[in-house]
């Protein structure tokens, strides 16, 4: 691949290549290799970034202005939200190079071309060469070239989010330290959407499949911050061997531009979101991934409500899945976690 | 066995305890000097006691609650000083296991630490009645042998308990620290930090203004010329000659036998070899006597309501910059870490000083018994001997001659004055290499934060003679007076920069007088940084070579805020 070309297609993307584009978008391309059901889409890459803050001075800029602060070590978040603002400003406020934005429009008509985007509607994610889970921003539903452009200013920016910023001065890596590549890919329709880990993220039990569901777009379950649908499957005879209801009020759907919660059907609100041919189905795409990357995988996936079962099931994105701590109950919970994940865990 | 001539050797300052290198080294590899409590050198009865005891009150702490990466401590004794080797647990199975019943270990002192250590102090305070209970001038030498004991178990029960309160209360602090460093870039060595841990109400305070008060009645009473004319062993003999001296005398000594701790504590820390204030009441009334001294510009009371107030204001203050979702965790472990601070503080009375106390009474009758048989020179070699060696002679003291032994190492003891410990005996190839290998990966929150310290990290543009790091943040200018003995405490003059090697609670009434403080060791949670903070008082703590660099009389300037010192007079 030559190191000129600056933004690819997803399938010219696999696992070899989250230098040039980002841990996302490489494995958004690896599952396209493994002829997996990914949504079409592109990715920028980082040196893309890179030209883009070379020729809008917005590199020199930000380099100038975080040599001359100095120590930062033991700076309050104040300083950090004083930084993130003006350094966010100073990448926002760049045009795109009218080379770049050629670039990025082509591949969005392509998009729009296959008729795979006949609304234009993307979403846009940030895919860092590191694991920063929760630092950078993500922007669904987004309409028309303009805002895809405007979208990836600032996926580029939210590098510089003040959590991000105090984050590296803490790790000891440089400020300008995360450069990150986009990935704009065609949003689903999702009626349902959710994760499956392959290790249990609790207990570390290796045996089973846990699936996490709700109605809508997934960004419910991602967060954690709502009642879910919760399956357990059995790896070796793939039989469900625990389906347990949430109560789900809300969940995420588009509007018009952008994504909103709103209300979920009273009669809807305590049925399963999931048929139990789409759990199996997903558990099985969860072993698969497991076998074929050769580790627990954390899977987030969606069901396409403009598509026919079987082939209604799309994959967002995979990674390692590590243990989560058990979200605690109390304070008292919390501190000990929180003491032992600090002080005495390697 | 290795075929070295000599392994053992059961008859030196310390048996069992002695720090022997070819066998220490080779099981642990790197043995740190505690330099907060070894200095002046140990006495020999002292050090065994506290090599044996304190060493098993860290294991069993680590024992009970389960702190995941350490097992404890051992303790050598090497030239009078104490030396601390770690057993790190480095096996991350063993690890993972250990972390499950800390766990739940922890859990109680999280959720009432208060009723947890009200327990504790009920406990060691019927323990030490029932020591008082013994009167030891008329006892019998069986009633002294049994005392001995006595005196051991109580020691080896204050211990435990000691590590276990401590334990538990300093992991909120450590946990506090790396938060706010983490989310607001705040360590503890800041100002913003320091004043929300400020102001608590304690047994060490209560007992300080207790002796304010007593020198605020002395004046009421029109007693105040007696103390501010009289040396304080005088002091008592004058005021036997007035009825009102009298009644003054006997609130007061009311107070020194009724208090829970009053009398019962000693002048000296960590060692047996200066009187309990009950033994000498010349040194609390030479307290109230400085009070009165300092007259009515000096208001304990308000210093204190101040800097409580500055507290709740600094809390108000940092909990606003907390996010609303995190408000209720950073609140809770304000609160736990304000804990550890007072704990840190008051434990000294209920464990340390009253024990000691106790056990310099109890050996001390045992000295006169073997002094008055001439099986040793005179009561206080009692010090050169130790609880084994006491055991076999108590009994028949009449047909033994000790006194080969204590003279012999009452010169080694002398000696040991005159000379300086290592801060490391290790096989590794430097300090820092030990304190990377052999310390840190512990984790142990009493070794960071109390004995051997965190690091100063110098900064070069402030140009200053020596570094240590922030204890009490401020600035402070004055002549330097350094003190390494409780005696030498006496010629502390108002507006001094006190300059010691580490301070501990019977040091607490000079912070009233001094303008700044610097210790050799310690760390934010010693006793110096401690106090210094209660009082107000600019401190540096573990500046390393302060006695040794510093003269009595140069002038000082110390930044606190910053870690940096000046030597103004060259």
């Amino acid at each position: 691949m030559s190191p000129e070309k600056l933004i690819f297609s997803f399938e010219e993307l696999g696992r070899e290549h989250k230098q040039l584009v980002g841990k996302k978008c490489a494995n958004l391309g690896e599952m396209l290799r493994m002829g997996l059901a990914v949504p079409p889409g592109f990715a920028t890459s980082i040196a893309m970034y890179r030209r883009f803050a070379k020729e809008t001075g917005a590199a020199a800029e930000i380099s100038g202005y975080v040599s001359q602060l100095g120590q930062l070590k033991s700076k309050n978040i104040a300083v950090f939200d004083e930084m993130s603002r003006k350094i966010r400003g100073m990448i926002e406020s760049k045009k795109m190079p009218p080379a770049l934005a050629k670039m990025i429009a082509s591949h969005y008509k392509e998009l729009e071309k296959k008729g795979e985007a006949p609304d234009g509607a993307v979403s846009v994610r940030s895919s860092g060469t590191e694991s920063r889970p929760g630092m950078f921003e993500t922007y669904l539903n987004v309409v028309g070239i303009e805002d895809v452009l405007d979208k990836i200013k600032k996926v580029w920016s939210s590098a510089y989010t003040a959590r991000a910023i105090a984050l590296r001065v803490n790790k000891d890596i440089p400020v300008t330290g995360d450069e990150l590549g986009v990935a704009v890919s065609r949003m689903i329709n999702a009626r349902s959407a959710g994760i499956s880990f392959t290790l249990d993220p609790i207990t570390g039990d290796t045996s089973k499949i846990i699936i996490n569901s709700s109605w809508g777009l997934g960004e419910g379950v991602v967060s954690g911050d709502e009642d879910v649908d919760r399956f357990v499957v059995d790896k070796k005879t793939l039989k469900i061997i625990e389906s347990s209801t949430g109560k789900k009020a809300k969940k995420v759907v588009n509007k018009k531009r952008g994504v909103e919660w709103g209300d979920v059907p009273s009669k809807q609100q305590s049925a399963l979101s999931l048929s139990n041919d789409e759990v199996s189905a997903i558990a099985k795409l969860a072993l698969f991934l497991e076998e074929r990357l050769g580790r627990a995988q954390d899977t987030e996936w969606a069901i396409n409500a403009d598509a026919i079962p079987p082939d209604n099931i799309v994959l967002l994105q995979t990674r390692p899945a590590g243990l989560t701590v058990k979200k605690p109950e109390s304070v008292t919970d919390r501190m000990i976690d929180l003491i032992v994940q600090k002080f005495y865990r390697p | 066995m290795p075929k070295k001539k000599r392994v053992a050797k059961i008859w030196d300052a310390v048996p069992g305890y002695d720090f022997i290198e070819e066998v220490d080294l080779a099981a642990i590899p790197s043995w740190f000097l505690d330099g907060t409590h070894s200095v002046p050198p140990l006495t020999p009865l002292f050090a065994y006691q506290w090599a044996r005891f304190c060493s098993h009150g860290f294991k069993a702490a680590c024992y009970k609650l389960g702190i995941p990466t350490c097992k404890g401590w051992e303790i050598r004794i090497f030239n009078g000083g104490i030396y601390c080797g770690l057993h790190i647990v480095r096996d991350q199975k063993e690890i993972a296991q250990r972390e499950v019943k800390f766990r739940q270990a922890l859990r109680p002192w999280l959720e009432d630490f208060d009723h947890l250590w009200d327990g504790y102090k009920k406990e060691l305070l019927g323990i030490y009645d029932k020591l008082k209970e013994l009167d030891v001038d008329r006892a019998t030498n069986l009633q002294l042998y049994h005392h001995n004991y006595d005196l051991m178990e109580a020691y080896m029960r204050m211990w435990e308990i000691h590590f276990i309160g401590m334990y538990s209360s300093f992991n909120t602090w450590l946990l506090l620290e790396a938060l706010t460093k983490e989310r607001f870039g705040l360590s503890d060595q800041e100002a913003e930090f320091q004043d929300m841990m400020r102001g608590f109400d304690n047994k060490v305070y209560q007992m300080d203004k207790k002796l304010w008060e007593f020198g605020q009645l002395a004046i009421e009473m029109k007693l105040a010329n007696i103390f501010k004319e009289n040396k304080p062993p005088a002091i008592l003999p004058k005021l036997k000659q007035s009825e009102k001296g009298k009644e003054w005398l006997k609130q007061f000594m009311d107070y020194m036998t009724t208090d829970d701790i009053g009398g019962w504590r000693m002048q000296h820390f960590t060692d047996f070899n200066e009187p309990y204030w009950l033994e000498d009441p010349a040194t609390p009334i030479g307290l109230v006597k400085d009070n009165i001294m300092r007259g009515n510009s000096y208001d304990l009371e308000v210093t204190r309501v101040e800097i409580a107030k500055k507290r709740r204001a600094a809390i108000a203050a940092f909990l606003k910059r907390v996010p609303p979702e995190e408000k209720e965790l950073f609140e809770g472990l304000i609160k736990l870490a304000g804990k550890a601070s007072s704990y840190s503080e008051e434990h000294d009375l209920y464990c340390e000083l009253s024990v000691h106390a106790l056990m310099r009474r109890g050996y001390l009758a045992m000295g006169r018994k073997l002094a008055q048989s001439g099986t040793i020179d005179n009561p206080e070699d009692i010090l050169m001997l130790n609880p084994d060696e006491i055991d076999r002679v108590i009994m028949v003291p009449e047909a033994n001659d000790m006194r080969w032994l204590t003279r012999r190492r009452r010169a080694e003891w002398e000696k040991a004055h005159k000379t300086t410990n290592p801060p490391v005996l290790t096989r590794r190839a430097s300090l820092e290499e030990a304190i990377n290998l052999d310390l840190l990966p512990s984790r142990d929150a009493i070794a960071i934060k109390i004995v051997v310290g965190e690091m100063p990290q110098p900064k070069p543009k402030l140009k200053a003679n020596l570094w240590g790091i922030c204890g009490c943040p401020g600035q402070a200018e004055g002549p330097a007076r350094v003190v390494t003995k409780y005696v030498e405490l006496k010629k502390v003059q108002p507006g001094d920069i006190l300059v010691c090697p580490s301070t501990n609670p019977t040091w607490t009434p000079v912070f009233g007088l001094v303008n700044g403080v610097i210790t050799d060791t310690g760390g934010t949670l010693c006793h110096a940084a401690i106090i210094g903070r209660e009082y107000g008082v600019p401190t540096i703590v573990n500046a390393q070579k302060a006695t040794a660099k510093i003269k009595t009389g140069q002038r000082v300037k110390i930044d606190a805020t910053n870690g940096a010192i000046y030597i103004l007079d060259k």
